[in-house]
């Protein structure tokens, strides 16, 4: 009995460390909203329900959905504030990007693959360089450049190539 | 052999990609930096995991520490991983036939390699089950870094590995009635030249001096001369019936047969007997009998080889070479009394005059009798109707003896002899 709740420790610790993240995520964006933000906390509960029902089930497929709704609550919340500039936007896409890892680590777990020392470590020097990244892509978008057709163009072509990489691995 | 290695990619990284380019779409919609930031760590990772894709490198050699094992011993299986290019997460797994085992792992299995390093490692493998097998296939299972792609290759380096039968315990062996012309340890029923005391006889012109009975020749007035046996030794064939077999989780008919026939074989040829086997079932196997340490090799190789066949063909003795069953031989059959084609085999032997002891191995205790009174009553008449058929081997005088799983086979076998003396046909 001991034994086998030592072996499901590893998944549940996991699994309870990404829910709680992706709680804190989703209230995150509604505290300290003025107003009534029941639309976006019901958002952002749908979210966290799909993660947990993801992480319970198992149900892998809902944890992108998940995730995706998380970020669309804290986009909207941003745009009710009318905030210019987030600063706390690359904290906050660390985080989503850690509640991912968890979540699928823990599902992982559950199907016995325990996480090893190296991918912990790698994610987190992934969760460092992305913290900088976004912290650099958030000091570009605030540096006043005028826009235009060629920018335009470089998002499209991000954008595309990102399609691309989909359509590639769509085909392995 | 190996094979390629088969790549699966994790429903993780088009989620990321997904995710990722609904965020840079956002971004360029809404003019705002915020989604290609949510984008940006989730796009950083999928680009690292594609750009570490690669699958592994290695060579892997597979290495038993022998060939031949006895029935419950262990073998080590020596791997050794050669990595040109570093994996990050590798876990070996060893395809094991059926009657091998594997017994521990040193940790989880999961190793970690450096480009162009080397890692050796043991398996332990259990034999729980005599036969001849091939090991060497090897299961790897590799992950990058992240996690992105797993990596599947299977491996086939075959090493043959023999796993003997172990052998039941003998004291005595069944003595045949007859014996053949080579010396050896069985003493004759003929008189001749041995060490033997058979008899006393009158003195007739041409006996040896050296064989007079002094004190018998004083004693009757006249010389008398010792009469002595030689030790000579006889013709062995094992008769295995391998048609049908009844197994249950701990074992089967065939393997307490097989078991036995190593014991006996092992047993004669140390007396110097030619010994020779017979495998009568869906696929005939035979070995003339002969003697010495490499006929206990050939037998027993043969042995482990035995395996029961389905076959509806009807078979007899003509199928059997004429040299393998010599006269005067003694037949020590196996069987389990269950196919009609090996009873009448046996029947037949008897009837062409060779000394022939059937030792029945029980399929009693592998046959439950059923909770339902049908089924019980079925089983009852199916017990009796075994009693018959043994009653039928000892109406022609085939000493027919029942061994039961657990009990020794030494018993068995001085069951055996007291039964033969019983059961002797004389002729006339």
């Amino acid at each position: 009995m001991r034994a086998r709740a030592l072996a499901a420790a590893p998944n549940v610790l996991l699994a309870a460390a990404a829910v709680a993240l992706a709680a804190v995520l989703a209230l995150a964006p509604v505290a300290g909203l003025a107003g009534s933000p029941g639309g976006l906390a019901a958002l952002g509960g749908v979210a966290v329900a799909l993660f947990v029902a993801g992480m319970a089930m198992p149900w892998p497929a809902a944890l992108p959905w998940a995730l995706g709704l998380l970020a669309v609550e804290y986009l909207a919340s941003l745009e009710v504030r009318r905030a210019p500039v987030d600063a706390a936007a690359p904290a906050y896409a660390v985080a989503l990007f850690l509640c991912a890892e968890l979540g699928w680590l823990g599902l992982e777990a559950r199907r016995g693959r325990r996480p090893w020392a190296g991918r912990v470590a790698a994610i987190a020097a992934l969760a460092v360089g992305a913290s900088v990244l976004a912290a650099l892509l958030l000091l570009l978008g605030a540096v006043p450049l005028s826009g235009g057709p060629p920018m335009t163009a470089l998002g499209v072509v991000a954008t595309i190539a990102v399609a691309a990489c989909l359509a590639w691995l769509g085909r392995r | 052999m190996n094979d390629a290695w088969v790549t699966t990619v994790s429903n993780r990284l088009p989620a990321y990609l997904a995710l990722g380019g609904a965020g840079l779409l956002a971004g360029l919609l809404f003019g705002r930096p915020e989604p290609v930031v949510l984008a940006a760590p989730l796009l950083l990772a999928a680009a690292v995991g594609l750009a570490m894709a690669r699958p592994p490198d290695i060579d892997i050699g597979v290495r038993l520490d022998r060939e031949r094992a006895l029935e419950g011993e262990e073998v080590d299986l020596e791997l050794t991983i050669r990595a040109r290019r570093a994996v990050a997460w590798l876990d070996v797994e060893l395809d094991l036939p059926g009657g091998l085992a594997e017994l521990r792992r040193d940790g989880d299995g999961a190793i970690r390699l450096r480009a162009s390093s080397t890692r050796e490692f043991r398996r332990h493998v259990a034999c729980r089950r005599w036969g001849g097998r091939l090991v060497g296939h090897v299961r790897l299972r590799a992950r990058d870094r992240l996690g992105f792609f797993s990596y599947r290759q299977e491996v086939r380096q075959p090493l043959p590995l023999r796993v003997y039968p172990r052998p039941e315990a003998l004291r005595r062996l069944l003595r045949p009635a007859e014996t053949q012309a080579f010396a050896g340890n069985e003493v004759s029923r003929l008189k001749g030249d041995g060490i033997e005391f058979a008899d006393i006889r009158p003195f007739v012109a041409g006996d040896r001096v050296r064989r007079i009975n002094w004190r018998a020749s004083a004693r009757r007035g006249e010389l008398h001369v010792n009469e002595m046996r030689p030790e000579r030794n006889s013709d062995v064939v094992v008769f295995l019936d391998t048609f049908t077999e009844l197994a249950d989780a701990s074992g089967s008919s065939l393997d307490m047969t097989v078991r036995a026939a190593a014991a006996l074989i092992d047993g004669y040829l140390r007396r110097r007997d030619r010994v020779g086997l017979v495998g009568f079932g869906g696929t005939l196997r035979w070995l003339r009998p002969a003697m010495g340490e490499r006929q206990l090799y050939r037998l027993i190789d043969a042995l482990i080889d035995t395996q029961v066949v389905l076959s509806y063909a009807w078979k007899g003795l003509e199928v059997i070479p004429r040299r393998t069953l010599p006269p005067k031989s003694l037949v020590v059959a196996f069987t389990p009394l269950l196919d009609e084609r090996s009873l009448g085999a046996l029947l037949d032997l008897r009837g062409r005059g060779y000394d022939l002891t059937v030792i029945e191995v029980s399929p009693l205790a592998f046959v439950h009798p059923g909770r339902r009174e049908t089924e019980r009553l079925a089983y009852r008449m199916w017990v009796m109707e075994r009693a018959a058929l043994r009653g039928r081997f000892l109406d022609t005088g085939v000493p027919v003896v029942t061994w039961r799983r657990g009990d020794p086979l030494d018993g068995v076998l001085a069951a055996a002899t007291r039964l033969r003396r019983d059961t002797r046909v004389v002729r006339v």
